[in-house]
């Protein structure tokens, strides 16, 4: 455990990372905008209580504990995993169950980010951005794959579309407001280059989804379904692999040829603190300690998701609430609130560049990484999705990214665009409000298409 | 005949001596095109020793003539494929091999004319020469679509002509931009996106002309018959090509006259700008204008033999017509322009790459199109400006992703790569699309429309 010279107060200020030489700087480079946002969660640990204890491995055990359970601001909310764990044991109200596993996932997404973070020390910060870039999501890795795992492939496909929408509006939008309230009387610029790479790449992830969307309309009547399910099938998969490339080239411009466009902005106003911090950026707990708690943190995610899935629908029923809305509002809502904190507290900072960073990087890899990973492990599995999210989803995945798009073109931000992108956030939340069409679930391939409905029984996959 | 050599082909190649040519040469220069200009960098220089010896001077012109037109190019291998097509042709050989042996055969000939528009330039005057490029520019596609509309193939002209703009935007922009990226990968790349904008509100435009008549066809409701619906579709498309020729006519008013001066290609220094080149034609202009007819004629009969034999080839490999249509078509009908555009994408000279891409996909757009469906009233074929919802789809995204990519002036491979894969994933799309076609329909793939054609047996819309 290296020196500590409240690495969680100069992450903090996010200047110090600005004026950062030598190896701190080349630290630096493994740790994301996304790592810098999460970081705002940190907590001060508090060692003199620790101090006490004689024992000298209990004392490491216990600052180990201290700075992993205890260090972020969401703490409290840990108690809610036992709770789960014991909720579901006891076979209480199953949406109970999924409430509990919502507010239990909360902190440990934050804390897999900081764990990431740390290891990024470790690891140097090529294969640190690598691990950032996939463990970023981690959450809705999980979530998707093991609703795949049973067979819920409406269920994948709402809340990766959720994650999508809610990155690209409500992250953003949210930031953006609060930040341009704050910073009312500034001028608050970005650098676009860095939201046009991910702008593109977003464009190109909807092409992916339009085109499925559009063989089906084009193909009604005119083929048998199941030959435009095929034709729909090979072409997602193929599309899929495409993504795969494109986010690889992605990762290869992101941290090695072009890394100039995604360093966070050199910080000109004057700050107090340019003088006095060293910047001294050193991992809190050891490689083997993080990467035994990542591992372990990951199967508590993996548990807690599982209660999410398997209860999705009872609490559906239960609050009067369709699968849709639940898992494009609500479990997006969840499984990305820390980064959601951090990049509002950024936004307060006039520091738009880590924000953008935060929102754009998660949606860019949910949309070419997360989607497109899940598709080639249904084919593993020899499940039958598609990229074809329906007509509501890819019309409100296509607005989005177009709105979003073109307020950030001109690289300036003023409240206004933050409030309007919330907004728009609302309105299509709205609409999965009211949007009671009954699911065809686990085995339709289209969920809410007209003429599929027929032919839910005939794909029991 | 033969006029000054010194070495044009290699002042355009180098792209840049034309920059600082005065006087009548500046003169020349404005009737070459970005265009003509990339085309230029296939040419091969012509070894005049060997003719030199030949002792009749009207033979040894001739020869020389012959040498410059024919040999004058990189594609020159190519040029066998036009006998050896025609041979198939009277024997009889099946009728793939006609079909692929045609289209090699259509590259080196596409690359040629774009050589004699050139080299007409020189005669005409700088604007006349620049109309004659932008009309002759596309050539290729103009007689395809002309030929498969009077074999009343209507799909064929809908899906080549939408695959070119595809390929233009996507395609030949994208592995420019790749290639120039990973070639320049520390320069920082820029061009002027002001003539960019031009295009793209113009293809915008096309795009809304396009979108009309398809969002036309959902305002069944049960009561419409379709036939009146169909009647609307053609009757608001053959309104639109007369606009959309309208604009195109602005279009080269705003290019080659007024606003002369955004499409320029940008100064760069460097050090061939202390020699003076002097850019003269290479041929007479009656040789010239001779060789552009002949060589006009070929492109006819070989788009001929390719629009025949398309449905053959396609049962033959395996491929829809449309993937051929929409995919491989423009693929032979762009490949000097494509190579053009990445050889000067290579040497960072962005403003010219783009220049070809989008001024190609703006002529298809905008002139090529409205003037097909022109044509086709004239002989009396129910032609609209529907391409379908899948198509119109792909282009919307296509333009849109163009647009938001070059939209601040500047480039990276991952650009260029981004709209690669987009190509890629359409190609795809219409690869896997096995949809059985019925030819003479004027909607392919849409329902209701199906039904008109089954109901009225084909009578109402086949000529």
């Amino acid at each position: 455990m290296g020196s500590i010279v409240e690495p969680w107060a100069i992450a903090e200020n996010g200047n110090a990372n600005a004026t950062a030489k030598g190896l701190s700087r080349e630290l630096r480079h493994g740790r994301t905008a996304h790592n810098m946002s999460s970081s705002s969660l940190r907590k001060k640990s508090d060692l003199r209580l620790i101090q006490k204890v004689p024992c000298k491995t209990l004392k490491n055990i216990l600052s180990n504990l201290q700075e992993v359970i205890l260090g972020t601001k969401l703490t409290l909310l840990f108690l809610a995993i036992p709770l789960a764990i014991l909720a579901n044991s006891y076979h209480y109200a199953r949406p109970l169950i999924f409430g509990l596993s919502l507010i239990g996932l909360t902190p440990l997404a934050e804390r897999v980010s900081f764990l990431t973070e740390q290891l990024a020390f470790y690891t140097g910060p090529t294969v640190g951005g690598l691990l950032n870039a996939t463990c970023g999501n981690a959450t809705e890795l999980i979530i998707a794959i093991l609703a795949l795992a049973n067979n819920k492939v409406a269920v994948v496909k709402y809340s990766l579309l959720g994650s999508i929408l809610s990155n690209l509006l409500l992250v953003l939008g949210t930031s953006l407001f609060f930040g341009g309230i704050a910073n009312i009387r500034r001028q608050q610029r970005f650098d676009r280059k860095q939201a046009d790479v991910n702008f593109f790449l977003l464009l190109m992830g909807l092409l992916c989804h339009l085109l499925p969307l559009l063989l089906k309309y084009a193909a009604t009547g005119e083929a048998s379904t199941s030959m435009i399910n095929k034709m729909s099938l090979s072409l997602s998969r193929t599309s899929s692999i495409v993504m795969l490339v494109a986010y690889i080239a992605y990762l290869i411009f992101q941290l090695w040829t072009h890394r100039q466009f995604f360093e966070a902005q050199e910080d000109d106003d004057d700050d107090a603190y340019d003088d006095e911090v060293t910047v001294e950026e050193t991992p809190v707990i050891g490689f083997w300690s993080g990467f035994a708690w990542l591992v372990g943190m990951t199967i508590v995610i993996a548990l807690l998701s599982e209660y999410v899935v398997a209860t999705i629908e009872d609490a559906s029923d239960s609050w009067g609430l369709s699968v849709s809305f639940i898992s494009i509002i609500l479990l997006p809502i969840v499984g990305n609130a820390a980064e959601h904190a951090g990049a509002i507290i950024f936004a307060f900072k006039n520091k738009l560049d880590i924000s953008l960073g935060v929102a754009l990087g998660s949606a860019t890899q949910i949309s070419l990484f997360v989607v497109p990973l899940s598709v080639i492990v249904a084919w593993i599995l020899g499940i039958k999705m598609d990229l074809n999210f329906n007509i509501l989803e890819t019309s409100s995945l296509a607005l989005a990214i177009i709105i979003t798009a073109f307020t950030l073109q001109d690289g300036t931000s003023h409240y206004m665009k933050g409030l309007v992108l919330l907004l728009c956030y609302v309105i299509i939340a709205a609409c999965f409000f009211v949007d009671q069409i009954p699911q065809h679930q686990p085995n339709g391939i289209d969920v809410g298409l007209q003429p599929m409905n027929n032919l839910g029984e005939v794909f029991s996959a | 005949m033969a006029g000054i050599v010194t070495e044009p082909w290699s002042v355009a190649e180098n792209g840049n001596a034309s920059m600082t040519a005065k006087g009548s040469s500046r003169e020349l220069r404005l009737g070459r095109t970005a265009h003509s200009m990339s085309s230029s960098s296939l040419r091969k220089k012509s070894d005049l020793r060997v003719i030199q010896k030949v002792p009749y001077k009207g033979l040894k012109d001739f020869l020389s003539n012959l040498q410059e037109v024919i040999l004058g190019t990189k594609l020159a291998i190519l040029f066998p494929a036009i006998p050896a097509a025609i041979i198939c042709t009277y024997c009889g050989v099946s009728q793939p091999w006609i079909f692929g042996l045609s289209l090699l055969g259509l590259t080196p000939l596409a690359e040629r004319v774009s050589f004699l528009t050139e080299q007409l330039a020189f005669y005409t005057g700088p604007t006349l020469g620049g109309l004659l490029n932008a009309t002759c520019g596309n050539a290729t596609e103009l007689i395809i679509a002309i030929l498969a509309l009077t074999n009343n193939k209507v799909a064929v002209v809908k899906y080549s002509l939408l695959g070119s703009i595809l390929s233009n935007l996507l395609l030949v922009l994208g592995t420019s931009l790749f290639c120039g990226g990973i070639a320049n990968i520390r320069r920082e790349q820029r061009f002027d996106r002001k003539q960019a904008d031009v295009n793209f509100f113009l293809l915008l435009m096309g795009f809304l002309c396009h979108l009309l008549p398809l969002l036309v066809e959902y305002l069944a409701n049960g009561k419409t018959s379709a036939a009146v619906l169909s009647d609307m579709q053609l009757s608001i498309s053959r309104g639109f090509s007369i606009v959309m020729l309208i604009s195109y006519i602005a279009y080269l008013v705003f290019q080659l006259w007024t606003h002369r001066q955004l499409f320029d290609a940008q100064d760069q220094e460097d050090e061939y700008d202390d020699d003076v080149e002097e850019e003269t034609a290479v041929i007479s202009f009656w040789s010239g204008f001779v060789w552009l007819v002949g060589m006009t004629l070929f492109i006819a009969l070989l788009s001929e033999y390719v629009v025949a034999t398309i449905e053959e080839a396609s049962d033959k490999w395996n491929l829809s017509v449309s993937f051929i249509s929409i995919i491989l078509l423009p693929i032979v009908g762009n490949a000097a322009e494509h190579a053009g555009a990445v050889i000067f994408a290579f040497k960072n000279k962005l403003d010219i790459s783009l220049g070809v891409a989008l001024g190609s996909a703006t002529q298809i757009g905008l002139f090529v199109v409205p003037l097909t469906i022109v044509v086709a009233w004239i002989l009396g074929i129910n032609m609209d400006l529907n391409f379908g919802l899948l198509e119109t789809g792909c282009l919307a995204v296509s333009i849109i992703i163009t647009a938001f990519t070059l939209q601040d002036g500047s480039s990276h491979y991952m650009k260029g790569l981004v709209l690669l894969l987009c190509y890629f994933i359409i190609a795809i799309c219409f690869f896997v699309d096995k949809l059985p076609q019925k030819q003479n329909a004027i909607h392919l793939g849409h329902q209701a429309m199906n039904n008109v054609v089954t109901a009225t047996g084909g009578g109402v819309f086949s000529s």
